[in-house]
């Protein structure tokens, strides 16, 4: 047990994989804190918790939620850039099953009368939740077996959804945007139980992919993947089936994102949904510590990541710079974020932090 | 001609290390103009790392270099080839999506009123090639030609844009025809006639004899010797690269024969016609639980092959393989395992350990495969799995969360076997267990698997230390290029062995 | 006689992507020829060229950093602040020459300093790329929120202006084949790239950096390759091209925004790829590019002749061919890899050839026969779903594909109803923005007009639109073959935060007739071109 406890201190060092995406999270609120008056203020208005920073995390779940899938994508040496695509295509099924009068059936007249009605969905709304996660996960499992079995590079392989996503989710909708009336599929996105609804499915997402690759050998073997694919498949690994894996349920996690997307915004728009999200999911994973060349992971530094870019955005945004400038603005913390990990400066704060890593082993 | 004006390069006293490795102690070379000099060593004896501190790969530790009687540092590849020093190894440095002739001469293409000269350059290259009796399209992609042709192309660059001086040429023939072979083999006459020094790296000793003037044996990062080709007959050759050195191992001969009692009669696995084109002819094979089998052969003559087939890296394509009586149909990783064969690779870095994670995460890796992805050891089973292994192998970590590239060489390797040795294995596979470990975890080794043995496990002992593999088999297999030549058992000498491996000659 | 076939692929073989990007054209062209009347044109080639000016140039420049076995994704946010920054500039009235030469300058200190990164900190360059997108976009709508015209002359003179093909036009009437001179911009550096490519050291190590996995880089660093500077050189050059494509782009539609040119950059790397360039580097052809531009223009041109098709079918067929290309190449590579690997001593060189050969012919007769049943089936259901039309279709006038891009536009600079028809006797194509200001814009591809009507009649019309149902699925599209001298209209309205565009044609009687009667307001608004 004595062991156990020293192995425990040791990981928390290991784990300073959430060390510096927090640092930077803790600046950025500071900056906050200090700039923007009653950033942190908090009120209860009607059972629910209002403020600035309750903002930043709600804003925030899309990426957050992404980020999860992507993680583990990147971990095994991939990446998955069709994502936002993915979210166009499964947002524009949800919306069609909710409300199908838009491609042309011709209901009767009751049922079209209806529509507009906030109870009233065409689908069971258990469907319209399902239907759109097996959508999105069947574009996980496309990109996947483009990679695994095409053995096509994971960019290339991921682009072609990317490029043709949008137009096939247009032609679910027949390029017009669905307004979604149901109150119901809307709570998604909108409501609040203390804290808003869509925040409490990011966590539940997050443990359950924690579930899945902590407490199975999934996430060993994702690691073990991403960082030496060859010793692994000595090892007796299926490197195929774990990255396959991966991208179905970095399809997954989009279409959860859809579905949180598309309901707190009521509509469906497939060339505004999900658009660059790709980038944003991408850059929280990198933020997070996790190597573009796959190995070790960490969700949570991955949550993290999601919260600092949003949190710059919405900081960005109280400062007063126009909305779509923020972008600007994310480019340069993207900047400093490559600068600071780059091999050259991580080389340099090794040698003044020398006690945290650790040391050779001679014999 | 005094041996100052004769040399081209002396390297004296090399040493260089890396961690846990000595790769050079105190290493001494010297090539004369117009000589071709062969550089032969097992795995591990230092002949590619005392080229790249030729380079300028790496910078020696210790000691100095001169060219041309006038001392120098090589600070990198390019300065190197500046000197004139130009290696060609195996896998060609060059751009196979080029042509040719924009190999030979790309960064130095021939102008014409300020664009690139096609035909100038092309007709360059065409001459440069014929200076290898080569006469060839000079315009095709490289990539689509022979691997000879690559050769003579890095070869053409390397004499057309620097007084090349020294050729250093990497296991050239791994991949050549006899025919391409010889070929290379006027190109190298012809060139040393001109007054250039070669060195030429190979493990085919019989073409050693064809062309070099000297030979130079380095073992364990030691130099035995240089010798004049002529006067250092076959067999001595190999008694010098692998022969039996004073050691202290002479008590392990009791383990052994006290452990021969273990062995089972009937066959544990049996291979009969197993072969892989290319790799290995086919050959039969029988392995026996308790009994350790030997398989001796210099670099090259197929063992490696043997331990890939065996345990379903590669599927064979001739012959069947049984196990327990029944024949094995699936060949890969996973399935070997299951059936309780292991195998721990040649190649360290690249097939064995996981470096960016941890001890106890790369000792139960293999274990966890087999279980699959749902049946996930807990933390707790795991810890005590790492830490009897640790124990046992006397593995020098503070603790199982090291993170296995920090170990030292040795220790990597003990992790490795660790590994295997953790899924219970009935028949295990040690290719090169103790290459690059020290002397006292080498004996820790060589008398774990002895054990092992009598505790009923059957193994297979692979290794390039002729002394090692007589002191741990039963049974020895002899290879020799890719072929299986014979068995040896019961008091087999070192001098049979080398017999039979050197060949009828 | 297969052998011998074989053979003389194998010869070639490196031509062998260009050949089947070029062949895969000419399919393409003779198929849309074949079906429609205002294809066989040639006219409609030259259009290919006409409304591709900015792709090619971008293309040209992604081609040479795709070579060196990178990406540059920042295309899309460059032109986009060229656009913008120019038209900033220019309404403060600075000179459009220097202008010219101050977009240049950045285009290529961003492409400089991007460069800089990939080479020298070693980071990816999808992620530094994407960074320069976003600065760039960033500073467009630091430069102004909304959308900035261009009335410079100079500008207009070379948008409008056509040049005519001798032997293609008659003088006299003016009318007849023609191009245009931001056609011949692109072209020029079409022809300036070729000769980089192959006739200059920097243009050969370009190809020698790129591809093999890598290793080629490494490889081209030992022969002595001033690999970095190459690096970054590239970069710089895209930058560069983007710049210039920004320019043409600004030059075509007249105006700057921080959000045009979206998604453009997915184009231009389907337009490289396509082309038969190999995105992990080392291989490709300018000329493949050049092809790979007009086939995206091509694909794009035969949708709206088709007109059945929205055009969201073009990014689903971009994408369907962007998948047959890479996986021609990711196959090529995989049998080239069993191929070289030295330490195998396969005797498969012929079977390898013949696998080669299959394999081209299978994955083009797939592409082939997938895009054929397309375009059959939806053909098919098109003509089940609309009312028929007994109507000859021979036209004299070809209808030009909407103007959607333009349309956009206006939307996002806050038009409430934007109205497209072409057509008709004289073949005409107007386009007119309605603000809710009064303010009415029209633009009929030569001339813009403006007028003013009252807040009040723009409300009027947009309360009768709403009360017309115009939001509900009364309202639809209908999309048959417009008669001789028939107009097609395309709609857009924006009311009470709802969208909804509606296509129709008239001269049939499948179109809802509340359609007519707010196509008569809006007509009754709209200024008259005179014919």
């Amino acid at each position: 047990m004595k062991k156990f406890l020293s192995n425990f201190r040791f990981k928390k060092l290991v784990e300073s994989k959430i060390f510096f995406p927090l640092i930077a999270l803790a600046i950025i609120l500071l900056f906050d804190l200090i700039v923007i008056p009653g950033f942190f203020k908090l009120e209860m208005k009607q059972g629910h918790l209002y403020g600035s920073f309750i903002d930043v995390l709600r804003n925030s779940v899309p990426i957050m939620i992404l980020a999860i899938g992507m993680t583990l994508v990147i971990a095994t040496g991939g990446i998955d850039i069709s994502v936002g695509a993915t979210m166009a295509i499964a947002s524009s099924v949800a919306c069609i099953l909710i409300n199908p009068t838009i491609i042309g059936l011709k209901l009767s007249q009751d049922i079209s009368s209806l529509v507009g009605n906030s109870t009233y969905s065409f689908t069971p709304l258990w469907l319209v939740i399902l239907v759109p996660l097996i959508v999105a996960s069947l574009c996980g499992l496309w990109n996947g077996v483009l990679v695994t079995y095409g053995k096509i590079q994971p960019m290339v392989a991921t682009l072609i959804l990317m490029i043709a996503g949008r137009g096939i989710a247009q032609l679910i909708t027949n390029a017009i945007k669905i307004i979604i009336f149901n109150d119901t599929y809307a709570y998604i996105g909108n409501g609040w139980i203390i804290l808003p609804f869509s925040l409490y499915i990011a966590a539940f997402i997050f443990a359950i992919a924690w579930l899945i690759t902590r407490k199975t050998s999934i996430g060993l073997f994702i690691e073990a993947v991403g960082a030496n694919s060859r010793s692994s498949f000595f090892a007796g690994i299926n490197a195929k089936r774990v990255k396959l894996f991966t991208y179905v349920f970095c399809g997954f996690c989009a279409g959860v994102a859809a579905l949180v997307v598309s309901s707190s915004i009521r509509t469906s728009d497939a060339n505004q949904i999900g658009l660059y999200m790709e980038l944003d999911a991408i850059l929280a994973v990198i933020f997070g510590g996790t190597s573009m060349d796959g190995g070790r992971f960490s969700l949570l530094a991955s949550m993290i990541g999601a919260l600092v870019i949003q949190a710059t955005s919405t900081s960005t945004l109280a400062l007063g710079v126009p909305a779509s400038a923020i972008i600007a603005v994310k480019a340069l913390v993207v900047v400093i974020v490559i600068i600071l990990y780059s091999q050259q400066v991580q080389g340099f704060l090794r040698k003044i932090f020398g006690t945290n890593k650790q040391k050779e082993v001679k014999e | 001609m005094s041996e100052s004006t004769k040399s081209i390069i002396v390297m004296k006293d090399i040493v260089k290390s890396f961690p846990g490795v000595h790769a050079l102690q105190g290493v001494d070379f010297s090539l004369n103009k117009g000589e071709i000099h062969a550089l032969v060593g097992e795995n591990g004896a230092g002949k590619s790392t005392l080229v790249k501190v030729l380079t300028g790969v790496e910078h020696p530790d210790s000691g100095t270099i001169s060219l041309d009687g006038v001392e120098v540092s090589i600070k990198s590849p390019l300065h190197a080839q500046s000197l004139g020093i130009n290696p060609v190894y195996q896998e060609v440095n060059l751009c196979p999506n080029l042509t040719i002739s924009e190999n030979i001469l790309i960064g130095r293409q021939p102008m014409k009123w300020g664009r690139i000269d096609w035909n100038t350059m092309n007709a360059q290259a065409k001459k440069a090639m014929l200076g290898l009796d080569i006469d060839i399209d000079v315009t095709k992609v490289l990539g689509s030609c022979s691997v000879a042709i690559q050769q003579m192309t890095a070869i053409a660059r390397a004499l057309v844009i620097s007084s090349a001086k020294v050729l250093i040429l990497d296991e050239p023939t791994s991949s050549l025809t006899q025919h391409e072979t010889a070929q290379l083999f006027g190109v190298m006459r012809k060139l040393k006639n001109e007054g250039m020094g070669i060195i030429f790296i190979t493990h085919f000793l019989d073409q050693v004899y064809d062309i070099s003037d000297q030979i130079t044996v380095l073992r364990n990062g030691k130099l035995v010797g240089t010798y004049k080709t002529a006067s250092l007959p076959k067999l001595e050759l190999i008694t010098k690269m692998i022969g039996r050195t004073i050691t202290e191992f002479d008590d392990m001969t009791k383990l052994k024969s006290d452990s021969g009692h273990m062995i089972k009669s009937e066959p544990l696995i049996e291979l009969e016609g197993i072969g892989h084109s290319g790799s290995i002819e086919p050959f039969d094979l029988q392995l026996h639980s308790g009994e350790v089998v030997g398989l001796a052969g210099l670099l090259g003559s197929g063992r490696t092959e043997i331990a890939e087939l065996l345990f379903g890296i590669t599927k064979p394509d001739s012959g069947t393989m049984t196990m327990d009586g029944k024949v094995v149909k699936n060949f890969t990783p996973i399935d070997s395992i299951e059936r309780a064969i292991a195998l721990c690779p040649e190649d360290r870095k690249k097939e064995g350990i996981v470096a960016d994670l941890t001890i106890r995460e790369n000792i139960i890796l293999a274990m966890q495969a087999s279980l699959g992805w749902f049946k996930y050891l807990r933390l707790q089973e795991q810890y005590t799995i790492a830490d009897k292994y640790i124990k046992l192998l006397n593995i020098s970590t503070p603790s199982p969360d090291q993170l296995v590239k920090n170990l030292s060489g040795g220790n990597q390797q003990k992790v490795i076997l660790a590994r295997w040795l953790a899924t219970n294995p009935r028949l295990l596979i040690l290719d090169e267990p103790t290459r690059g470990i020290d002397i006292g975890a080498k004996a820790e080794i060589q008398k774990l698997v002895l054990s092992l043995a009598e505790e009923g496990m059957s193994c297979v002992f692979i290794s390039s230390e002729l002394e090692e593999v007589l002191r741990t088999s039963h049974r020895i297999v002899i290879l020799r290029d890719h072929k299986k030549v014979t068995e040896l058992s019961g008091d087999v000498t070192e001098q049979q062995i080398m017999k039979s491996i050197a060949g009828s000659e | 006689m297969m052998t011998r076939f074989g053979l003389a692929i194998s010869k070639n073989r490196k031509f062998l992507p260009l050949a089947a990007t070029i062949f895969l054209f000419i399919i393409a062209y003779s198929f849309g020829a074949f079906s429609y009347a205002g294809m066989r044109d040639p006219q409609a080639f030259f259009t290919l060229f006409i409304i591709t000016p900015f792709l090619l140039i971008s293309a040209i420049g992604e081609t040479f950093v795709v070579f060196t076995g990178g990406i540059d994704l920042s295309v899309s946010g460059v032109v986009a602040l060229t656009a913008t920054a120019s038209a900033a500039l220019l309404q403060a009235g600075v000179n459009p020459w220097i202008v010219f030469g101050l977009m240049l300058i950045m285009g290529m200190t961003l492409g400089a300093v991007m460069g800089t990164f990939i080479a020298y900190l070693k980071v990816h360059p999808w992620i530094a790329t994407i960074a320069g997108m976003w600065f760039a976009r960033g500073m467009c709508y630091i430069i102004s929120d909304s959308e900035i015209r261009i009335y410079d002359p100079l500008y207009k003179l070379l948008a409008g202006t056509k040049i005519l093909i001798p032997g293609l036009a008659d003088v006299v009437t003016k009318k007849g084949a023609y191009i245009t001179p931001l056609v011949v911009l692109s072209m020029t550096i079409f022809i300036i790239a070729l000769f980089v490519a192959h006739f200059t050291k920097f243009g050969r190590t370009i190809y020698a950096i790129g591809g093999n996995g890598g290793a080629n880089e490494q490889s081209a660093r030992l022969m002595g390759l001033p690999v970095d500077r190459t690096k970054i050189l590239v970069y710089t050059v895209n930058g560069l091209c983007s710049a210039l494509a920004g320019i043409a782009y600004s030059i075509y539609v007249g105006s700057g925004h921080g959000s045009h040119a979206t998604g453009f950059e997915m184009t231009v790397i389907a337009a490289v790829v396509i082309g038969g360039t190999m995105l992990t580097g080392g291989e490709g052809y300018m000329f493949g590019t050049l092809f790979g531009v007009l086939t995206t223009a091509l694909i794009q041109m035969i949708i709206q002749f088709n007109g059945k098709l929205s055009s969201w079918w073009t990014s689903i067929a971009i994408g369907v061919l962007t998948l047959a290309f890479i996986g021609i190449q990711s196959l090529l590579v995989n049998i080239n890899a069993k191929k070289i690997s030295p330490t195998k001593l396969t005797d498969s060189d012929a079977a390898a050839r013949k696998k080669k050969t299959a394999l081209y012919g299978g994955i083009a007769a797939v592409v082939i026969i997938a895009s054929s049943l397309i375009f059959y089936f939806v053909d098919k259901n098109a003509k089940n779903t609309a009312a028929a039309n007994p109507t000859p279709t021979v036209t004299n006038c070809q209808l030009k594909p909407f103007r959607n891009d333009l349309a956009k536009q206006f939307i996002a600079d806050g038009a409430v109803i934007t109205y497209e028809r072409n057509g008709g006797m004289d073949c005409i194509d107007e386009l007119s923005a309605l603000y809710p200001d009064g303010r009415i814009v029209s633009d009929n591809g030569t001339e813009k007009k403006e007028k003013t009507v009252t807040p009040d009649q723009i409300n009027k019309v947009l309360t009768d639109i709403n009360n017309m149902e115009w939001f509900t699925d009364n309202m639809y599209s209908t999309y048959h073959k417009p008669c001789d001298q028939c107009f097609h209209y395309n709609t857009t309205v924006v009311y009470q935060g709802k969208s909804k565009t509606v296509e129709a044609v008239d001269g049939g009687t499948d179109a809802p007739s509340e359609y007519w009667i707010m196509s008569g307001e809006i007509t009754q608004l709209v200024p008259v071109f005179s014919k």
